[in-house]
């Protein structure tokens, strides 16, 4: 019992990393302050929902939820790339208000607030992840592959040019880089792996609606990416583990499920104001937000 | 039909210009978005429903402890919340993160308080709706509007007449001269915290006699109520006004060329055009 229900927390802690590590793509290291995240994790997990249940097999469903998260992405970049600090935010807040919007009220596709229910889990090469177990390892190996990708990123050159770009954008330009296109590619990835955390999503809970796109869905991922700090992958990982967990126990005190959602809310918004006013670094972050 | 959308578009335009003109005095004099303007407007209609539905207060008493307590309310959040970022000289995005984060805490309050379910007040009987060219409006609405348009009147004349308006207006327009010629900055910012959630608060209360209580009344007012602002120009009161109305309006008309369901997204698209393509808004000068 207490096991399965440790190996729920790992899947969400690895589904919550992907979403954490790939924001601190575009945010932490970029300095785009992209609040429009979880709109890019909507679009994945329901462009995978619905490739599923339509007998798409997992390989494809689970990639085209990335692409399209890509695109989205790619498409947001190009009217905001002039806009800075909080109008970028705004503007990509918009952003995820139009898509949830959307998500609502085009119910000939996403049947608006009844959800999708019944979306199959993943079957690769005949194998089905129909067990928790499974689904883990499944999680685990996406969770290693996207960590190293950004990994990659954020080292090579490319990720240097990322760094300076949010450090000092008019001295990138001035080195002949297009800063533009930086950004573009930047958050293109970003929403990329968002779109892939949003398939691995709904093929785990296999019900998706859209108050699972919320704002207050972000501000967990917004509180592990400021906690961990800014451009710190290892601060990331810790923080997403942490920040997890954190609100576990008050589900073991016995506390009813009324009082459990609106405690974790609490306890993440507490946190997030605690670390803005007193460590605004976060515990391994190299730069502030501007 | 087209009367009935005018005065909904009215209706709702005069509450979201309550919504936004507080929200843009704020921003017009501390420089910074307060997101969480909506979640006091929230807490307001609550505190509505605990001092009359729930501790049984007359009517009017309530409402007037409600109005104070929102200024008061107002100023404690600049206090322990905003003060602290601004000694420490946080960026505007800091401190709208912040604003975001402290409405999440305050909606996951008012759940943890008062519970999920939707809550009425109740003052107000529900009422025949009179008929007025063609059009279907109650009593309460009517004084919703004539209300919000006393209200931003007085506001008006207020941010241009009195001392402290005034001495509000010369520290948005430049901190540093007002504070040489002796206008304390910080004492400002308290001032239209004060003054700005007075006015949420009245809107709050209006609200939640014309419509349900729901914890996350916040999200979707401030929502409105900042489109409104950006839409006529966000340094502006009176462009903030202005933008309300006509938000109000297309959302209202809007119906006719879409499903109903499309009207917050009608919101949100209007948002999203404005801040790509004109963010100073309407009225609002470019930087």
């Amino acid at each position: 019992m207490i096991s399965a229900y440790f190996i729920h927390l790992l899947i969400l802690i690895g589904i919550y990393l992907i979403l954490a590590i790939s924001l601190q793509l575009s945010v932490g290291f970029t300095g785009l302050l992209n609040l429009g995240h979880i709109a890019f994790y909507c679009v994945g997990a329901y462009a995978s929902a619905l490739l599923a249940l339509n007998g798409f097999p997992f390989w494809i469903y689970f990639l085209a939820a990335g692409f399209l998260a890509m695109i989205f992405g790619f498409l947001l970049s190009i009217p905001t790339k002039k806009l800075k600090g909080d109008y970028l935010a705004l503007a990509t807040l918009g952003f995820s208000f139009v898509i949830y919007a959307v998500a609502l009220n085009w119910t000939g596709l996403t049947r608006g607030p009844l959800g999708l229910p019944g979306i199959p889990r993943p079957t690769l090469f005949g194998f089905t992840f129909s067990d928790n177990v499974s689904f883990l390892i499944l999680t685990f190996i996406i969770v290693l592959i996207s960590y190293l990708i950004i990994k990659k990123i954020t080292i090579s050159p490319f990720g240097k040019v990322l760094e300076a770009t949010r450090d000092d954008e008019l001295a990138t330009r001035v080195l002949g880089k297009n800063t533009f296109k930086m950004k573009s590619i930047s958050l293109a990835t970003s929403a990329f792996f968002a779109g892939l955390a949003g398939s691995l999503y709904a093929s785990y809970i296999t019900f998706i609606d859209p108050s699972s796109f919320t704002l207050l869905q972000l501000i967990p991922v917004l509180c592990i990416v400021i906690i961990g700090g800014l451009a710190s992958l290892k601060g990331t990982i810790i923080a997403t583990i942490i920040l997890v967990l954190l609100p576990e126990p008050l589900r073991f005190i016995g506390f009813p499920s009324s009082i459990v959602g609106p405690a974790r809310q609490i306890i993440y918004g507490l946190i997030l104001l605690l670390i803005l006013v007193y460590r605004p670094k976060g515990f391994y972050g190299k730069v502030e937000l501007e | 039909m087209f009367s009935q959308l005018f005065i909904n578009g009215l209706i709702a335009g005069a509450i979201y210009a309550l919504v936004a003109s507080g929200f843009s005095l704020i921003y017009s004099t501390c420089k910074f978005i307060h997101f969480a303007h909506g979640a006091v407007v929230a807490v307001t209609a609550y505190i509505l429903y605990l001092f009359f539905s729930l501790l049984g207060l007359n009517f009017w008493l309530a409402v007037i402890l409600t109005i104070i307590f929102a200024g008061f309310f107002g100023w404690l959040i600049n206090k322990i919340l905003y003060k602290k970022l601004r000694k420490r000289k946080a960026s505007n995005v800091i401190l709208l993160i912040a604003s975001v984060g402290l409405l999440i805490l305050l909606e996951s309050l008012i759940l943890l308080f008062f519970g999920a379910d939707v809550k009425t007040i109740g003052f107000i009987k529900i009422a025949k709706g009179l008929e007025f060219l063609g059009a279907i409006i109650t009593p309460l609405q009517i004084v919703i509007i004539i209300s919000s348009f006393v209200l931003l009147f007085l506001l008006f004349f207020f941010t241009k007449k009195s001392k402290i308006g005034k001495a509000m207006r010369a520290v948005a327009d430049n901190r540093d001269v007002a504070e040489i010629v002796g206008i304390s900055a910080e004492k400002m910012f308290s001032w239209s915290f004060i003054i700005g959630s007075a006015i949420a608060g009245i809107a709050g209360i209006l609200v939640g006699l014309e419509q349900n209580l729901e914890p996350t009344m916040g999200t979707n007012l401030i929502i409105k109520g900042f489109t409104g602002a950006i839409i006529g120009g966000i340094g502006s009161v009176p462009g903030a006004i202005l933008g309300s109305f006509l938000l109000g309006f297309s959302e209202n008309f809007g119906i006719w060329f879409l499903p109903s369901g499309y009207k917050d997204a009608i919101a949100f698209i209007i948002l999203f055009v404005f801040l790509l393509a004109r963010p100073q808004g309407i009225l609002g000068r470019k930087k």
